[in-house]
């Protein structure tokens, strides 16, 4: 996950709180090694190196991959999970890069899910291709940890991967969790928002760390995939509330998609969220 | 008798401010300050209902509230 | 930068689609909304008070407070309560050998034998309300207002306050400021008596009024992760018709020592009440300790110490148990006497209330909270024992009722006649 992972069970029983830091940290550990691309052992490192051929996948990653899709639908092409191999284009240091424009266009050539053959459980992608999860790796990790976690416990529990984190319910006597919004700005103090959650997930996105210097403009690591650029005047972080992390991650990162246009999509969306330009 | 009572009051106010080389307490120490009895009323009704059973039977005003009621009590 | 928190509203196409197919994906094994605590919410206080005196007052008083907290922490309250009265009431007078009648103010007259504190009885029925709105003012700024109202037969009340507070220092120290101003009317049952007139005076139609102003600053403090500390200084300033309608004092005959006349009271038109307040919460392993210490003082010449303790102890996660123990003390007004000689010159100002006199209490309970499972309301159960009684009361039949203030102990060795007072306090409060 390449961050700090915890488990918070509302108990005071410690066998009870050693299952659901078990179960969360097993499902934690087999997801990155099915869905992680640094891996060379696992069916992603298999579909990246398809040259083309058809893979067949098992029902979860075919879960995974719909739910992709619909994603790419959605944000208009600018979700797309083989946007990954624009990264060797990028280096996001903090320091002044530009890209070398035929590489770029290269790059481009190789991105784009339209290009994808999906169908009947079968993945094709053409030569030169690859998926990445990275960016519903992390929030569907915690909703399924948190599956694992309720099969242990009826104790109320938060899981938090990372700073994406979901709470199954109110802890005892009545008392939510309660969660601060870090400001990327001022990390050790002064919160963006503070809130007592009852249930629900939050997850954030930004470019807190990762950023780079074009010609003194600050842009963040979020690439749009239609034109291999970072995306223009998106908000330094985003975080939003829903049911379920995936799709709160799914939303915060749809928002940094948007640019300047972060805010008003997510209050089209109805959805509560805090942001930070 | 004036100034002692003024030197009490100054020396109360500058208490709760004016502890200097206290340790300031972090954000992950103040789990125990977020509990909502963890305030100086932690049963407010009660405190509603003592201000009038003390403002009814005693001679003294409570220290709490700036705009409490009145009644034909005092 | 920009920071926002919008409420949710009808979900647009986009998010109901997410919606659904992250439902797909973590195959329906997630479900309800994102709830937050704090969202939009009502809550709901109701308590009941039973308080009687042994052979006193005897008081009902049910209350009601609603309360709407929206979004952005602003929040609405509306409090109701009725005060059911009747008992009897101490006059003022001394007590005496013999059996004396007092006749009250409405009408009814009671007897009292021997050595007993004349009293008279009363009823009243007292209604109030308020109603108060918390604004926040950015993060670390808050500012609060209230308006009350009360009326009783004798008595009406309206006021309102103001109060604001800041979190400085990284939210380790509040600093609070608050103002209030009432504004009262008094119209005794049968008219206002005249001040140090023998009691059968024909009494004065009409109503009189009084203003009261007060201000407070304060100071509150975490100083370590288990201790938080808190100061308040408050200053009152009384003016109007400050006097008690039904209070008189004895007269005693210089020879026998026996009372034989009733004059009213009368204390002055101007009070200027100060006092400062010193607070402490201390969380124990598991335990949370509270303590107030208060230091009072009136330009009527009342002094008082209060100390309040209370320890509130878990017994499991939905109940709990808080003992709690009150200790009072209070030196009397200038003006305050037992009681005067006949035929000796009148001062200025007197009172024989015991609320203005060398008075002490102590007050011993317990409070008992719970929850009942799978329930969101909690329930509060109190009992308390209150003990009061004067200091440097002359005994029956003895006067150190000269027209020297008590609190002089010297003379005659008081009796303690005090007063046993018990209190059974409901409550219920529940979110919804």
């Amino acid at each position: 996950m390449a961050s700090p992972c915890e488990v918070l069970v509302d108990t005071d029983d410690e066998p009870t709180a050693r299952a659901a830091l078990d179960a969360a940290r097993g499902e934690a550990l087999r997801i990155e090694h099915k869905f992680s691309r640094y891996r060379s052992d696992n069916v992603i490192d298999r579909i990246n190196h398809s040259a083309g051929k058809p893979v067949e996948v098992d029902e979860e990653l075919a879960g995974l991959l719909d739910y992709a899709a619909t994603c790419h639908e959605i944000s208009g092409g600018r979700f797309d999970i083989t946007s990954g191999v624009l990264r060797r284009v990028w280096t996001f240091d903090g320091r002044e890069h530009t890209p070398d424009p035929a590489a770029l266009a290269a790059a481009l050539a190789l991105v784009g899910w339209t290009r994808v053959s999906w169908r009947d459980r079968t993945l094709t992608l053409p030569a030169g291709m690859e998926v990445d999860l990275g960016g519903l790796g992390k929030e569907y990790a915690v909703d399924r940890a948190a599956t694992r976690i309720a099969e242990v416990t009826a104790s109320a529990f938060l899981v938090n991967f990372g700073g994406d984190l979901f709470a199954s319910h109110l802890r005892r006597a009545e008392r939510p969790w309660l969660i601060g919004v870090e400001n990327p700005a001022t990390p050790a103090s002064g919160h963006l928002g503070r809130l007592q959650l009852a249930r629900g997930a939050l997850a954030t996105s930004g470019d807190a760390r990762r950023f780079v210097l074009v010609r003194g403009r600050r842009l963040g690591h979020i690439l749009d995939p239609r034109t291999g650029w970072p995306v223009e005047g998106a908000p330094r972080s985003v975080t939003v509330m829903a049911a379920t992390c995936t799709e709160a991650g799914t939303l915060a990162t749809l928002a940094i998609l948007r640019g300047g246009d972060a805010a008003r999509f997510l209050e089209e969306q109805g959805v509560q969220h805090w942001l930070l330009e | 008798m004036r100034t002692w009572r003024r030197i009490f009051v100054a020396l109360v106010l500058l208490a709760g401010i004016g502890i200097p080389g206290c340790a300031t307490v972090h954000p992950w120490d103040r789990d125990l300050m977020a509990k909502p009895t963890m305030r100086f009323v932690p049963v407010p009704h009660e405190m509603a209902v003592d201000d009038h059973i003390y403002f009814s039977k005693e001679g003294s005003t409570g220290g709490m509230d700036a705009a409490g009621g009145g009644c034909g009590c005092n | 930068m920009r920071v926002q928190l919008a409420s949710p509203s009808p979900a647009s196409s986009v998010r109901q689609r997410l919606g659904a197919a992250a439902c797909l994906l973590l195959a329906g094994s997630m479900p309800a909304a994102a709830q937050t605590q704090l969202a939009p919410g009502w809550q709901l206080e109701t308590t009941g008070l039973f308080y009687g005196e042994q052979l006193r007052a005897k008081v009902v008083e049910p209350t009601g407070r609603l309360t709407r907290q929206f979004a952005n922490g602003r929040a609405l309250s509306l409090g109701l309560a009725v005060d059911a009265i009747t008992g009897a009431s101490p006059t003022g007078g001394l007590p005496t050998g013999q059996v004396q009648t007092t006749t009250s103010s409405s009408g009814r007259s009671s007897t009292t034998t021997a050595d007993a504190v004349p009293t008279h009885p009363f009823q009243d029925l007292r209604y109030a309300a308020d109603l108060g709105w918390v604004e926040p003012l950015g993060s670390l700024v808050s500012a609060s207002t209230s308006a009350h109202f009360s009326q009783e037969k004798d008595y009406a009340s309206i006021g309102g306050g103001l109060k604001t507070s800041v979190d400085v220092l990284n939210r380790l120290v509040t600093l609070t400021a608050g103002a209030g101003y009432n504004r009262d009317r008094v119209f005794p049952t049968g008219g206002t008596a005249v001040g140090l007139a023998p009691d059968d005076t024909p009494r004065i139609p009409g109503d009189n009024p009084k203003e009261v102003r007060t201000g407070l600053v304060g100071i509150s403090r975490v100083v370590s992760r288990r201790w938080l500390l808190g100061a308040t200084g408050s200053q009152t300033r009384e003016t109007g018709y400050l006097t008690d309608p039904y209070k008189i004092i004895s007269l005693t005959d210089p020879e026998t020592q026996l009372p034989v006349a009733q004059v009213n009271e009368k204390r002055p038109s101007e009070r200027l009440r100060d006092d400062v307040l010193a607070s402490s919460v201390y969380h124990f392993e598991q335990d949370i300790f509270y303590m107030n210490y208060r230091y009072y003082w009136d330009d009527w010449g009342v002094r008082s110490h209060t100390l309040d303790m209370k320890v509130r102890h878990d017994l499991s996660s939905e109940s709990w148990v808080q003992p709690h123990v009150r200790l009072y003390a209070q030196s009397p007004a200038s003006f305050f006497v037992f009681g005067l000689t006949q035929g000796r010159p009148l001062p200025e100002f007197a009172s024989a209330d015991e609320r203005l006199g060398p008075l002490r209490t102590a007050t011993f309970g317990a409070t008992y909270g719970f929850r009942v499972p799978g329930h969101r309301g909690e329930f509060t159960l109190r009992g308390e024992y209150m003990y009061q009684w004067l200091v440097g009361r002359p005994p029956t039949a003895i006067a150190s009722s000269t027209n020297t203030p008590a609190g002089d102990d010297s003379g005659g060795g008081g009796q303690h006649l005090g007063t046993n007072i018990g209190t059974i306090l409901i409550g219920y409060t529940v979110p919804f």
